[in-house]
């Protein structure tokens, strides 16, 4: 056939036909193109969702329970870190066939979880409440917000030293900021938080869900509960004061004695008042050291605790920790206390299992699925009280021993121990004891302190010091990121040291680890900052390096 | 009939059907006597086929080319057909007896028809891009229970993967180079000009523990059987019709019609038996333990000698596969109506015990027209139904690999064949291990595993087709179809009470799945042609599509506290139930297409294609539609050049194609994520610029020669891709309160050279030997990435220490891990505890793709019996081992008996205050080496790998029996022999055939070894 206009005319008919079916019928494609599963920001207004999922969000990274399911993130976060730096806890599990950062061999893919926890948990939370306006319609939740922001930033610059904070999120490499003035960030933070938690009257407007929003005081009247977080902001002020002690000896003191002056709302006195975040009933929740201790057995009591705790006839012993498992392979030890060592030889699973656990078994077990997280205790701030006082501080609120005292007693009472305090607190003779491993000898260690429990004021400022972080340190149990940092800032308690140490040199053994390397997803995202960041911390990027605080000299 | 064969087909009841049938047939006949002859040479042609049409007559001609046949008076129109020649069909006057037919032989290369886009048949020497045809029965040579694996090594440039999750599996096809960075690098298949949904059902494994399964693709539903031919169009312009789908290339197949004239029956058996190959190697001298001491409580093998102990505890576990394929077609009509019905069944039982396929496929297709043929109809309806058990799954968890891998070289596996023992206390069986307590890996029994963590998944599928083509005028036709491809499947794992944390609850768990994915595709194309001279024709076509994808479904658990009655598995049966929806993954596409195709005296050929698509994913881009363009040449060189006689065809040509792609689904929105417990994640991903559709530019040149009557073929082609605006998800610093960002950049550019040499090289009458060649060379390169980012991840870092990055400069699939330490002179840094130390920062130590491939394909006949073999080979890339590490960190491998044996192992070492170390202790060496982090480089190998892929062996037997028309036995075998492999593991197994985790071995399912017979009977 040839090919004529009468073809052109039929071949632009069909042309036109075709098109005509094609008129847009592209109305639904943004329908199609959301995720039924995804919400956006605008979907989360509703009844002020946002705010209970942003701020709960960021209160359950801190240590890490939020997500529900299985704690993994916490695990790496801190249980296999500081948890066991700090000598409260080892792992039975032998990971990585034995290499991993229990005894030095850093594991790569474990060291940025602190750090991520941190940014895209906790911090971009409280951006997005920031940018929602929650400092203008509810200023003393803000408040509680910015102490939530600087308590969990100061446990991450803590792992690493300097870290990005002012610049966050603003770019998309973002440089680091040196610990000093990460520091002086949460200082001027926490007077924010302070001026807005003080401006909470009776009167004042406040979120209708406000009791599922706050989780460390939920069920709480409102001008108790932010009074109750304007002492927590003052204590964290302590806490961070106290940490500078070496470093900067004289802003420690004025922040100190800013933190405790009375007419700032005070600090954390009673139990009732200790900074912890319950576990949300509404979801499938729940404490993620209970978890791991009691669903996966990969982690037991440290050596240095048993050590301690035997040694010193410590009443609070039963709360803390189960004894020993009885079984086929354990008669000749069972029902005694038991840790492991820190990078212990020979570890294995099977055996080291059935040593000292979490109390999380019998009748009335002290750490259950919904047994809250405990981030900062009044007994905690009572011996950080004895330690101003011992440095002559002002506004400490008593003596050294007293503080001392009382703190012990405050821990005591906040275990549930009801006897023998009295006979604790003036027991001049028990030291911690020698450690014997059940299983391999090679982990035997002698006792790791002369130090006794009664206070000595006769003795010197480093025996009184030793004394008040020792049993600091037993009263802030299971809270390992902050035991590790008392640690490294004064050298007590004195730890033992690991028994294999993989680090090939760079972490020195009796020093301890001070660190955790930046994590691997930097140098690949943020290479260049990274390498600033390094300079700022002023030695190599392993474990061995000491952060800005952690100077190398007495404690007076 | 011979006599033997007789009496077994009596017994098989077939004889007195046949009698039956052959009685009505010679009712009332006159017979034609005549003869076949060359037409050029006039000499007889012996063996050809004669054929009544209209009735199931035939006949065949002897040595002198003569015949004799039956014909009645309505029935009077002959076929003639035989290999080489072109059909004849000859109508006999009325009273003729005789009859002289001469036959042309075949230039059926040169004139062969191939089928294109969307289903249009055009002269192959028209076309101006390449393309790869498979015949049917090149395919199902050697059976496999998905029939994309058995294109491997056949068809130059393309790259297959086979997935490790053995019966069922899905494969990795990726053709001429992995394109895109996050979308999909995989082929579209079109299975009669209709795209089919090929999603796979499941998230493939994306990371170290694994626990995800594959949901196997549905190609692999697919009954070989009913496949005519498949035509690989390779490149973008080959594709562009089809549109974003197929910028990675399209397989199109072609399946079997019913035929005019008489019935025919064709039934093929295939039973095959299946072995592991490859397997990891152990130590057998040292046994449960650590530090040189033995313990029973050890999960390591690093203990002292043993005495003599030496299991084949991997060979105790895995069993003989077997794969049993059954298939019977029909196909008959007449003028007017066609009809074709096929019905096969798979029985495979993978070398994992438990794990079993059982497939039945139906298939029943029908054609008619009316109108005096203007208005052609077509229908046809598969339904396919499956039950998988035990699908394997890589990674660590629920992997009986692991702990059969990992048991203490000194226990015995048998021990634990019995793997469940009965507790009084808790009066029900409890799992049998020697550790149930090893974390880190959650090693288990065996056994157990695949008896008491069963997994099954049950898959429907329903796919229909129609079709209508009307012809309004002898120059334009005017075509609808549409098509409704919809899978169905649902899936459970049940686990039983001891299964150790974090897999199993006190009492046991439940997980099920019920997921539906449909497609719904239509289309109107109108065809026209036009002879706008004696020497100028233009065809064309212009057409809309359009093409809906839904996934819908929901997940059930039983949540954080399990199973409230142990083993009882029912959703009710939980005090914490967890439900969840699916993500939907809506997506659609519309489109309005045009091609035009000109000719000019039959040796230039001009190709133009233009595509708009409007994409769903691209809502809120600002962005709705987009455009693209192809153009093609093609000249016939021999006509016009005087060439030699011996060359049948030379043609050159070349082609330009855009290929445009939208984005991921749900991506331009980013929306905050509700887990399954109500826990809300907070977006975080950002956009860095607005995003747009991806594009792929493709420029390729090529040349076809047919010389010497057609028995040496020469097609080479050289093409280029440059893939740009590709959407990536970049890993961020978290410190921009990021994890990722979504960007699109980049360049991503694939240059190759694929090569097709067949030879006709020996064609006797009584010994025919066919061989081809084909190779395949792509070289990938990231030319750009975005402004600023000099590299992009696509895993990030994780606990096995490695890592799959972008970086300019880089390729795809680079491998990034940890090496050595070294000094100034290369010594490996060694601490003085005798600790290897490692760089913190990542390298690039390998690249997962194959730089070439070439396939060796022959086949040879001798009167009855044929022989045919495929040796194929891929060359220059790297894989990772993770097996290997871990196996070497719990000292169970062999390597690390050697060293122990020889004292340590030798390194060139230094301690960091300059003392050489030549020896260091084993186990320290390979427990910081290996393990589950392992010093990455240490655990790349080559991914060379040169096999014997396929191996048949046959005979055909003779059989003058009108009715029985063909029979064939062979014997097959795949995959029989490595001729070179120099990884621990066979280098072409995928954990996934996504874009991450490719190269790397985490405890994935061995490759196998397959043989077995088949049988091919049509009557």
């Amino acid at each position: 056939m040839k090919f004529n206009s009468k073809h052109i005319v039929k071949f632009s008919l069909a042309m036109l036909l075709l098109g005509g079916t094609m008129t847009s019928c592209t109305k639904n494609f943004e329908e199609y193109n959301k995720n039924n599963i995804g919400l956006t920001d605008e979907d989360l207004k509703g009844d002020g969702q946002d705010l209970v999922l942003f701020l709960r969000n960021a209160q359950m990274s801190i240590y890490n329970f939020s997500g529900a399911g299985d704690p993994n993130s916490y695990q790496v976060q801190q249980n296999l870190n500081a948890d066991v730096f700090s000598g409260f806890f080892m792992s039975p599990t032998p990971f990585n066939s034995g290499q991993n950062n229990l005894n030095y061999a850093m594991v790569n893919g474990w060291n940025g979880e602190p750090f991520q926890v941190l940014y895209l948990n906790v911090i971009k939370s409280i951006e997005k409440l920031k940018s929602n306006g929650l400092a203008e319609t509810y200023p003393a939740l803000w408040g509680s917000a910015l102490v939530i922001k600087v308590e969990a930033a100061s446990r991450v610059t803590d792992i690493y030293g300097p870290i990005p904070y002012s610049k966050v999120g603003t770019s998309n490499t973002v440089p680091y900021d040196k610990q000093s003035d990460v520091y002086a960030a949460f200082f001027r933070e926490l007077d924010e938080a302070v001026t807005a938690l003080k401006s909470y009257k009776a009167d004042s407007p406040m979120a209708a869900k406000i009791d599922q929003i706050d989780l460390v005081f939920p069920n709480t009247d409102n001008q108790v509960r932010f009074k109750n977080w304007l002492k927590i902001a003052n204590s964290l002020r302590l806490r961070l004061a106290m940490r500078l002690v070496k470093i900067d000896a004289a802003l420690a003191k004025t922040q100190a004695e800013k933190a405790l002056d009375p007419a700032n709302g005070g600090v954390l006195e009673s139990n009732s008042e200790n900074f912890k975040i319950t576990i949300p009933a509404d979801g499938t929740y729940s404490n993620p050291l209970w978890f791991i201790s009691k669903n996966w057995a990969d982690t037991r009591i440290n050596a240095t605790l048993t050590s301690y705790m035997t040694g010193l006839n410590d009443p609070r012993i039963s709360k803390y920790m189960a004894p020993v498992i009885k079984d086929a392979t354990t008669t000749a030890f069972a029902g005694k206390y038991i840790g492991i060592r820190t990078g212990a030889e020979g570890i294995e699973k099977d055996k080291y299992q059935k040593l000292s656990a979490l109390n999380t078994e019998g009748t009335t077990p002290t750490f259950v699925a919904t047994t809250a997280p405990v981030l900062m205790t009044a007994a905690e701030v009572y011996f950080l009280r004895a330690e101003a006082a011992l440095r002559g501080w002002n506004n400490a609120g008593g003596t050294a021993q007293s503080l001392y005292e009382k703190g012990v007693e405050t821990s005591f009472t906040q275990w549930g121990v009801t006897s023998g305090l009295s006979t604790y607190l003036n027991d001049n003779t028990s030291k911690a004891a020698a450690y014997e491993d059940p299983f391999n000898a090679k982990n035997n260690a002698a006792s790791p302190s002369a130090l006794t429990i009664k206070w000595n004021e006769g003795a010197t400022n480093e025996e009184k010091l030793e004394r008040i972080i020792t049993q600091k340190w037993l009263a802030i149990f299971p809270e390992g990121q902050e035991a590790w940092s008392e640690f490294r800032r004064t050298g007590y308690p004195r730890l033992f040291p690991v028994v294999v140490n993989n680090s090939g040199g760079l972490i020195d053994t009796k020093i301890q680890i001070r660190r955790l390397p930046f994590p691997q997803n930097e140098y690949n995202t943020n290479a260049a900052e990274v390498q600033s960041a390094i300079s700022l911390l002023g030695g190599p990027d392993n474990g061995g390096t000491r952060l800005w605080w952690d100077v190398n000299k007495g404690n007076f | 009939m011979n006599n033997k064969l007789y009496s077994t087909l009596r017994v098989l009841g077939i004889v007195p059907t046949m009698l039956f049938s052959a009685s009505l047939l010679h009712a009332q006949t006159n017979q034609i006597k005549g003869t076949v002859v060359d037409a050029k040479t006039k000499a007889p042609i012996p063996g050809a086929t004669i054929k009544v049409l209209g009735t199931s007559n035939a006949s065949s001609t002897d040595v002198k080319g003569a015949f004799q046949i039956n014909v009645d008076d309505k029935n009077r129109i002959l076929n003639i057909s035989t290999v080489g020649y072109e059909n004849k069909t000859v109508t006999l006057g009325p009273g003729e007896t005789t009859v002289t037919v001469s036959l042309d032989e075949q230039t059926q290369q040169l004139e062969s028809v191939v089928v294109t886009a969307l289903g249009i048949s055009r002269a192959q020497k028209s076309l101006t891009y390449s393309t790869q045809q498979v015949s049917g029965d090149e395919l199902n040579k050697v059976k496999s229970t998905n029939l994309a694996n058995n294109l491997n090594g056949k068809v130059a440039g393309v790259n297959i993967a086979s997935s490790s999750s053995g019966p069922g599996g899905s494969a990795k096809v990726i053709l001429r180079g992995n394109k895109s960075a996050s979308g999909n690098n995989q082929v579209l298949y079109v299975v009669d000009g209709v795209p089919i949904n090929n999603q796979t059902l499941a998230s493939q494994p994306d990371n170290v523990f694994g626990g995800q399964r594959d949901g196997g693709d549905p190609i692999s539903l697919i009954n070989p059987e009913d496949i005519e031919n498949i035509s690989v169009l390779k490149g973008a312009s080959a594709a562009a019709l089809y549109g974003s789908q197929a910028a990675n290339g399209v397989i199109l197949v072609t399946t079997k019609s019913g035929k005019q004239g008489r019935t025919t029956i064709n039934f093929s058996s295939s039973a095959q038996i299946e072995q592991a190959v490859s397997t990891p190697k152990f130590q057998n001298q040292y046994g449960q333990g650590s530090g040189g001491k033995n313990s029973n409580t050890s999960v390591f093998s690093w203990g002292d000698k043993t005495n003599g102990a030496n299991y084949d505890n991997v060979g105790e576990f895995f069993r003989t596969g077997s794969n049993f394929t059954n298939s019977l077609t029909l196909s008959g009509g007449n003028e007017k109506n066609q009809t074709y019905f096929s019905y096969a069944n798979t029985l495979a039982k993978g070398i994992l015990p438990e794990n079993d396929l059982m497939r039945h496929n139906f298939n029943l297709k029908e054609s008619a027209s009316f109108f005096d043929n203007k208005l052609t109809v077509e229908g046809s309806a598969n339904y396919i139904t499956q039950k998988l058990d035990n699908a394997p799954s890589s990674g660590f968890y629920y992997n009986p690999l692991v702990g059969t891998y990992l048991l203490p070289r000194s226990l015995n596996i048998a021990d634990y064949k019995n793997f469940e023992t009965f507790n009084t206390s808790r009066n029900l069986n409890e799992q049998n291990w020697f550790s149930l307590s090893d974390s880190p890996t959650t090693q288990q029994n065996p056994w157990w595993i695949v008896n008491r963590n069963p997994t099954r998944s049950t898959r429907n599928r329903l796919l229909l087709n129609g079709s209508a083509k009307y012809k309004v005028a002898p120059w334009i036709s005017i075509q609808a179809r549409g098509s409704v491809d919809r899978t169905s499947e649902v899936w459970d794992r049940k686990v039983y009470a001891s299964t150790p944390n974090p897999l199993g609850k006190t009492n046991g768990n439940y997980n099920y799945t019920n997921t539906t994915i449909t497609q719904q595709y239509g289309d109107v194309v109108a065809n026209m042609n036009f002879n706008v001279s004696d020497k100028f024709q233009i065809t064309g076509l212009v057409g809309t599509s359009i093409t809906d994808w839904k996934t819908e479904g929901v997940d059930f658990n039983t949540g954080i506290e399990g199973l409230k009655i142990p083993n009882q598995f029912f959703i009710q049966n939980t005090t914490t139930p967890v439900t969840s929806t699916l993500s939907a993954n809506r997506r659609q596409l519309q489109s309005v297409f045009a091609s035009a195709n000109l000719a000019y005296d039959n040796w230039i050929y001009l190709d133009l294609t233009a595509r708009n698509d409007w994409s769903s994913t691209l809502a809120f881009t600002g962005t709705k539609s987009f455009f693209y363009p192809s153009a093609g040449l093609g000249i016939v060189l021999n006509d016009k050049l005087n060439l030699p006689e011996f060359v049948n065809m030379a043609k050159v040509r070349g082609s330009y194609a855009v290929v445009g792609n939208d984005l991921p689904p749900y991506t331009s929105l980013l929306t905050n994520t509700v887990n399954p417990y109500a826990v809300l994640t907070v977006n975080d991903i950002a956009f860095l610029k607005t995003l747009k559709p991806e594009k792929t530019k493709s420029f390729e040149i090529g040349t076809e020669w047919r010389m010497w009557n057609n028995r040496l073929n020469v097609d080479v082609t050289y093409y280029k891709t440059n893939t740009t605006n590709q959407f990536f998800k970049v890993a961020a610093s978290q410190a921009s309160l990021n994890k990722q960002y979504a960007i699109n950049a980049g360049d991503i550019q694939n240059q190759g050279v694929e090569a097709l040499v067949s030879l006709d090289a020996i064609r006797n009458d009584d010994f025919k030997w066919t061989t081809s060649v084909n190779f395949t060379y792509n070289k990938n390169k990231i030319k750009k990435l975005a402004d600023a980012v000099p590299e992009f991840n696509l895993t990030g870092e994780n606990q096995n220490n490695f890592a799959s990055k972008l970086e300019v400069g880089g390729s795809f699939g680079d491998i990034y891990g940890q090496d050595f330490v070294r000094d100034g002179q290369g010594r490996i840094i060694i601490s003085e505890d005798g600790i290897p130390q490692k760089t913190n920062a990542y390298t690039k130590l390998g690249n997962s793709n194959p730089i070439w491939q070439m396939g060796w394909n022959n086949s040879f006949n001798y009167k009855n019996f044929n022989l045919s073999f495929l040796i194929d080979g891929k060359f220059n890339y790297e894989v990772m081992s993770i097996t290997q590490s871990v196996m070497d960190g719990y000292g169970v491998s062999a390597v690390t008996g050697a060293a122990r044996a020889n004292g340590g192992v030798a390194v060139n070492g230094v301690t960091p205050n300059g003392t050489p170390v030549s020896v260091v202790d084993a186990e320290k060496w390979y427990t910081s080496t290996g393990g589950i982090g392992p010093v990455s480089s240490q655990y790349i190998y080559d991914g060379t790998v040169v096999r014997l892929r396929e191996l048949t062996f046959g005979y055909d037997f003779n059989i003058k029996d009108s009715f029985f028309k063909k029979l064939r036995v062979n014997a097959v075998g795949r995959n029989l022999f490595y001729i070179s492999k120099k990884a621990p593991f066979d280098p072409e197994v995928t954990m996934s055939t996504g874009n991450s985790l490719s190269g790397v071995d985490i405890f994935m399912m061995p490759a196998t070894r397959n043989y077995g017979l088949t049988l091919n009977a049509t009557f």
